[in-house]
């Protein structure tokens, strides 16, 4: 079966034009990781608010009249979220299912995906930004940090990507 | 001896800065409301053109829902009472200029028409029901040959109701928002909406659902012009109604109104009802539950931005 997916040479020169277009319409960089700390920030002031008012990492964003939600990132995943499933529909993908290498099975992809996820959250936090809020907008700007992220983080998936090459190929 | 008593109902707790006297109770039942008044309205339109066995779950169906949701709705309004008991009073009277006595006494003969109209579809729906006595079976026989002459009372019923949970917020004018005559028809429109997005969620046939998602697109397009005419005509007008647009114009609820009503109520299950009429395969039930959501956070946003607004500033 022939999936239909875009160019991802286009796709990445599009990605570009949307990091232009939200500097321009929104006067802000592109996101991803911290619409989900947004995420954890509300769920943690909503079940121990004693426990982020106290914490100095979630006090930030907590307080009298603040609402970690109401923050441009979390508009922009909602965007994201309908723009893929529009594509996702056009291109005739909308179907629930784990995608996975045939070699492993979709449980073992979950585990793996779950175990890359959590790491990465930790490292995002670690690097304030993944790689579209640390990378890919910090370079648009040409900041330096964003490009010791971004190599960083290739540089790293690059050199350990032989060790776990086997759960895709 | 000069004395001065300044009576206004301003003075009163819960008054100002903001009026909060209505909670979730109302909204929740606004919505309700319209749905209800989508369902009968759809039911009765192709019952009155004859298509019952065409469009099932339109005709017969889905206002096997309306007495147990217009029960929850008014259940709902009993919550929102102060004093519960006297609610009776309102059938005392009837007052041709308050959209309250008007909603009361629909919803005093709707009510009972929405079971009797359920009941003589029943059989169809449920080919092994028994109804254990003759008189009830030989009754609704009776009922079933005024089949369309109950029809068109439920349709223009319909229509009174889905237009009066607007009316009624427009008639306060002391709050700027709601004071504008666009609301019944937004209600309406919206409340329609909704009855089509549900006979979409629970039809099986794919006539149907076609159908209903090309009536939801005209009906989603009437909203949205009404959407557009209700603020052209609050910045056209006073100060007041100027600051109350504002609200939604960069004010408190722009987002959740642009966002979650105008852009994931209306516009994106819009563009996904085209798809899906372009053969498009895309789940029908997310169109249909983002315009429900839709509905319902309309309601909402309207009677609390409705609240917020108001005379002095």
């Amino acid at each position: 079966m022939k999936t239909k997916y875009m160019n991802p040479y286009l796709a990445g020169v599009l990605l570009g034009l949307v990091l232009l277009s939200a500097f321009y319409f929104s006067g802000r960089g592109l996101g991803a990781s911290g619409a989900v700390k947004s995420v954890v920030v509300t769920a943690v002031e909503t079940v121990a608010s004693d426990h982020a008012s106290n914490s100095e990492y979630y006090s930030k964003y907590t307080g009298e009249g603040k609402n970690p939600l109401n923050s441009w990132l979390v508009y922009e995943i909602l965007g994201v979220i309908v723009g893929g499933f529009l594509s996702g529909a056009l291109a005739g993908r909308l179907k629930l299912k784990v995608e996975h290498s045939p070699k492993i099975t979709s449980n073992k992809r979950l585990m793996l995906a779950g175990i890359g996820g959590i790491l990465f959250g930790f490292g995002s936090q670690l690097g304030r930004g993944c790689t579209s809020g640390s990378a890919l907008t910090g370079m648009a700007v040409l900041s330096l940090a964003g490009f010791v992220t971004m190599m960083a983080i290739f540089g790293t998936a690059f050199a350990l990507a032989y060790f776990f090459r086997k759960n895709w190929i | 001896m000069i004395e001065e008593v300044i009576v206004s109902g301003r003075s009163n707790p819960e008054i100002d800065p903001f009026l909060h006297v209505w909670g979730w109770e109302i909204p929740f039942y606004l919505f309700i409301g319209g749905l209800v008044a989508g369902i009968l309205f759809f039911s009765a339109l192709f019952t009155i053109r004859g298509k019952e066995e065409e469009f099932p779950t339109a005709v017969k169906l889905a206002p096997m829902m309306t007495p147990i949701l217009l029960g929850l709705g008014l259940f709902s309004l009993l919550l929102d009472l102060s004093h519960k008991l006297y609610f009776w009073q309102l059938y005392t009277n009837i007052r041709w200029e308050s959209p309250m006595s008007w909603g009361a006494w629909t919803l005093m003969i709707i009510y009972p028409l929405t079971i009797i109209w359920s009941a003589i579809w029943l059989k169809d729906v449920f080919p092994k029901w028994d109804w254990k006595f003759q008189w009830i079976d030989e009754g609704l026989e009776i009922i079933r040959h005024y089949k369309k002459a109950l029809a068109w009372s439920l349709m223009i019923l319909s229509i009174i109701l889905g237009m009066y949970t607007g009316i009624l917020l427009s008639a306060f004018n002391a709050r700027p928002f709601w004071n504008t005559a666009i609301l019944g028809p937004l209600f309406l429109t919206s409340g329609l909406s909704a009855g089509a997005a549900l006979i979409m969620l629970m039809s099986k046939a794919s006539k149907e659902k076609r159908l209903f998602a090309r009536i939801d697109l005209m009906l989603i397009g009437t909203e949205l012009f009404l959407i557009i005419h209700l603020f052209m005509g609050f910045l056209a007008g006073t100060n007041v109604h100027i600051e109350a647009a504002k609200l939604f114009l960069g004010g408190e609820f722009t987002i959740s109104f642009w966002i979650f009503v105008v852009f994931g109520g209306l516009i994106f299950p819009a563009i996904l009802e085209i798809l899906e009429l372009q053969k498009v395969k895309i789940p029908h039930y997310i169109s249909a539950m983002l315009v429900l959501f839709g509905s319902l956070a309309l309601r909402f946003i309207v009677v609390d931005a409705g609240q917020a607004s108001r005379w002095l500033y």
